[in-house]
This record gives C-alpha cells, sequence and structure tokens, in this order.
C-alpha cells in the first residue's frame, strides 16, 4: 500500500513555505495546495499549507 | 365495453409508442441525466439504467481522468458503470450488522439473503433489509417538449396517455427503499489484499504522461479503482400525475379519449369496472402473452410488452389526476457510495478517496492539519539527499515498512523527530 497523503501544516513561516509545498507535491497525487495566511508572529508571516487531491475551487460545499 | 377497450387499447399503445419508438436519443439522455439528478440530490450516486447486480465489493476501473469525469457527471448526470474488474469477496456483514436479524456472512451475506431467501424461492424478502428513505421528487412532463424531470419509470408516460394531456405535473416517490454497506475499512482491507495479488495486472494502469504538443505541463493520466461499499435499492415507485389541462391541444387529433371515463366521481361511469380493465391491460402489457388479445378481436393491434421486469398499477384516478404504483420483481439498485483508489506505479494504490466528493467538486483535503515543527537537524540532511536520483523511492519504501507509511512532507516537518532519526541513520549514515 502506497503511503498517507501529505497533512496539511499550519504555522509554516514564510522562507519555509516553499520547502514545505516541494515535499507536498513529491506525492503525485496532490493537484492543489492553498497557501492561507494564519497570524504574523514575532514579525514573521506564518501560514496554512493545505494540499488537495481535487480541485478545491469547484468546490460544492 | 367496446369502445372501452378500444380506449384501453389506444391507451397502452400510446404509451408504449411514446416511451420508447417516439423517443429521440436526446429525450432518452435526458431521462438518464434528469432522474440522476433527482438522486444526486439525495447525496447518492444514481445508477442508470437501475439495476439489481451491483453490490458492496464490486470495483470498477476508472480511466478517465477526475476533471474528465466531473466533467461527464455533470453532463450526464451518472457515471457509466464499465469495467467491472471484480467482486471482493466481502466478509464483516455479521460483525457490522451485529444483533441484526437474517445478515451474516457466506451464505448468509446480503442481498443474496433477502433476494432469495431460500434456493426454490422466487419472491425476495427484504423485510428484514435495513430501511432507508428518499424524499417525493417533484417533476412537470409534457408530450411536446419533453420531461422537464423524467423518471425511468413506465407509469410516466402511461398516465400521460391516461390524462390525456399535453401536459402535466407530478410527483414521484420512492417506496420500499433499502440500504446496506460495509465500512470502507472492510473494502479498504480486502481491496489492498487485491491488489498485492493483483499487482502485474494494475502495472498496465501506471500514471503515464502521453506525449504533449506545444508548451505546458504535460498532465499525468491517472487510472483509479472505484469499490462499492454501500448501496441503495427501492422496490416500490408511485407516480402522481396532475394534469395541467382536461384535454391535450389540437395537435393530439387520434390520440384516446379523454380521461372522463376514469372520473370516478361521473355517476355514469363504473369506475371499479374501469380500473379492474385497466389494470389488466397493463398487466397484459408486460407479459409475453395477452390474455385478451383474442377478446380485442385483434391480436396484431397489441403493443409490444413494457413492463420489463416489473408491472404498474393504476392506483387512483379522477379527471385531473392518476396515481400509480410501480412494483420491480426485486428491489434494484438506484445509487451507491465507493472510494477510489488511485493506481500508482509497481500497481499500488493510493489511500482512498470518497466518490462522491471527487464527483461533487468537493475539495478532498488530504489528512488532518499537523503544526508544522521547523526543519530540525536530520530534516537538514534528508532534504538534499532526498535530490539524489532514486532516494524518493528508497525513503518511501523506507516508510512504508518503518514509518507507519506516513508521507515525506509529514516525516520532514511534522511531529516525528524520532522516525527522522532513524531514517537518517539507516537511509544516510547506513546500517553500521
Amino acid at each position: 500500500m502506497a503511503l498517507q497523503p501529505p497533512s496539511p501544516q499550519t504555522n509554516v513561516p514564510r522562507d519555509d513555505a516553499g520547502d514545505v509545498v516541494d515535499a507536498m507535491l513529491l506525492d503525485t497525487r496532490v493537484r492543489w495546495i492553498a497557501i492561507v495566511f494564519n497570524a504574523t508572529v514575532n514579525g514573521v508571516d506564518q501560514f496554512t499549507v493545505t494540499p488537495y487531491i481535487s480541485d478545491p475551487t469547484s468546490s460544492g460545499g | 365495453m367496446v369502445r372501452l377497450i378500444g380506449m384501453m387499447l389506444g391507451v397502452a399503445v400510446g404509451l408504449s409508442g411514446c416511451a420508447t419508438e417516439k423517443m429521440s436519443g436526446e429525450q432518452l439522455a435526458r431521462v438518464a441525466k434528469d432522474w440522476s439528478l433527482s438522486i444526486r440530490a439525495s447525496q447518492v450516486i444514481p445508477v442508470y439504467p437501475l439495476t439489481e447486480d451491483l453490490e458492496p465489493g464490486d470495483v470498477f476501473l476508472v480511466q478517465t481522468p477526475v476533471e474528465e469525469q466531473v466533467k461527464v457527471y455533470l453532463d450526464k448526470g451518472f457515471l457509466p458503470l464499465e469495467n467491472l474488474v471484480t467482486r471482493l469477496p466481502l466478509t464483516g456483514y455479521a460483525e457490522f450488522y451485529r444483533g441484526w436479524p437474517k445478515i451474516g456472512d457466506g451464505i448468509d451475506a446480503p442481498p443474496r439473503v433477502w433476494q432469495f431467501p431460500t434456493p426454490e424461492a422466487v419472491d425476495a424478502d427484504f423485510s428484514h433489509a435495513p430501511l432507508a428513505a428518499f424524499p417525493t421528487y417533484n417533476f412537470s412532463v409534457s408530450r411536446s417538449g419533453g420531461l422537464s424531470v423524467a423518471i425511468p419509470v413506465q407509469s410516466v408516460p402511461v398516465g400521460l396517455n391516461l390524462l390525456d394531456s399535453a401536459s402535466a405535473n407530478g410527483t414521484i416517490t420512492l417506496k420500499d427503499a433499502y440500504t446496506y454497506a460495509l465500512p470502507t475499512r472492510r473494502t479498504y482491507d480486502a481491496i489492498s489484499a487485491w491488489s498485492r495479488d493483483n499487482a502485474e495486472y494494475l502495472k498496465q494502469f501506471e500514471p503515464t504522461t502521453p506525449a504533449q504538443e506545444g508548451k505546458g505541463v504535460p498532465k499525468t493520466q491517472d487510472f483509479y479503482l472505484r469499490v462499492i461499499n454501500r448501496v441503495y435499492l427501492v422496490k416500490t415507485v408511485d407516480v402522481s400525475l396532475f394534469s395541467n389541462r382536461a384535454t391535450s391541444a389540437a395537435g393530439s387529433a387520434g390520440v384516446p379519449q379523454p380521461v372522463q371515463l376514469l372520473n370516478i366521481a361521473n355517476a355514469n361511469t363504473d369506475a371499479a369496472k374501469q380500473f379492474e380493465a385497466i389494470n389488466q391491460i397493463l398487466a397484459n402489457a408486460g407479459s409475453p402473452a395477452p390474455a385478451n388479445a383474442a377478446a380485442a378481436g385483434d391480436a396484431g393491434a397489441m403493443p409490444p410488452p413494457v413492463a420489463v421486469g416489473g408491472s404498474v398499477k393504476l392506483a387512483m384516478a379522477t379527471s385531473r389526476s392518476v396515481s400509480f404504483v410501480e412494483t420491480f420483481r426485486r428491489p434494484l439498485v438506484i445509487g451507491y457510495l465507493a472510494s477510489d483508489y488511485a493506481i500508482l506505479k509497481g500497481g499500488m494504490l493510493a489511500a482512498p478517496t470518497s466518490t462522491f466528493n471527487m464527483l461533487e467538486g468537493r475539495a478532498v483535503i488530504t489528512g488532518k492539519a499537523i503544526p508544522y515543527q521547523g526543519c530540525d537537524a536530520d530534516c537538514a540532511r534528508i532534504r538534499p539527499w532526498l535530490k539524489q536520483a532514486g532516494n524518493q523511492a528508497k525513503l518511501e519504501s523506507w516508510l512504508e515498512a518503518k514509518g507507519g507509511a506516513i508521507s515525506i512532507a509529514d516525516l520532514l516537518t511534522g511531529d516525528h523527530a524520532d522516525l527522522r532519526r532513524n531514517a537518517v541513520k539507516d537511509l544516510i549514515e547506513g546500517p553500521n
């Protein structure tokens, strides 16, 4: 059986978001990744990085 | 009486003609779509045509890309169930339906125990099956313009002819509905075992990247296995039609006499006899050898059979409305729920995702959110190592064997410090 799909990760600092996205895209099932601003902590922007295997932009609910 | 029989023959001829011969391909496609849209509204993936032969554990090979499937699903309203790969020998009904009478495994597994209670039994007995209920669907129907909501049951064209109306509104109620299922955990175990045994077969469907002309990133063609885990069945359908007008317009010349003969409020008619006679006509229309062919005096005028696998019975009629009860010989599957498993390299299967969510375009998040832990020393060693050819496959194999099959992204920056340490020891430093 294959690996589980990557989980969304919260509180990812701006400078690390690219590396996290890179790692998530190693899984070929991941087709979309949402990067949503979380908060600024100690002057550093943090994001939630969420991988999707279906198109979240056509969400029906 | 001769006039009554003549009218009813006209009804029968009309219903068969309207329902089949004159129905264009476009209309037939619309029947499929509208029916499917109604079922989809109940959060179930529709089956069209209705079938008895679909059950949990059925595995279908899906060769259409997800985006294309969604397009087909939205366009047609349903997905053709083609490419049946296998029927998994599922067990676990006894445990899942613990304490439920007459549900077990082996020869007591559903639906066979309800379809054929005994080997000699002709009639199904679903009295012990888990019940389901569907809302009543409204629709309107027009001879000229087709059906704005079409239903794949024969009561609708029958009713339209009986009403002698060019258009009508109606309701359809799915009665005697049942459902049964196995948890996806069970189907997961079964499909995992099956995929291990059939890896060579599944390798044919590894993701491929077709050659693409022009610019742009080539799209990977993925294949899926769709595993059914719940089905919904219906045995009885009630259809009520309410005429918009008493008779059809000028274009209806030559159609049967208007429906006044069915008006039970009309003192000049014998409603009970007419009900009986019409039900007899409907029953004969569905049998291969019409019993009243001789009585009609013209065997060649009898319509072809229309009631395949079921029976239609007139339940109520007035000058403006008719109601039918249509009963299938055995309950038929009208919808299902399933999980999709992407086929990966080497014929391995990916984690399951809900087919319904995929088709409805609902965002499928890949797992529960985990807090980012930062990239520690071990993560920093794994990242560059991972970029060397062949190392990703090594890490994936290692994670499958020793890492609980978590993803690489989770390993690198999730709460898995010990696992990262072990990965570095085993894969980078080497066993010393």
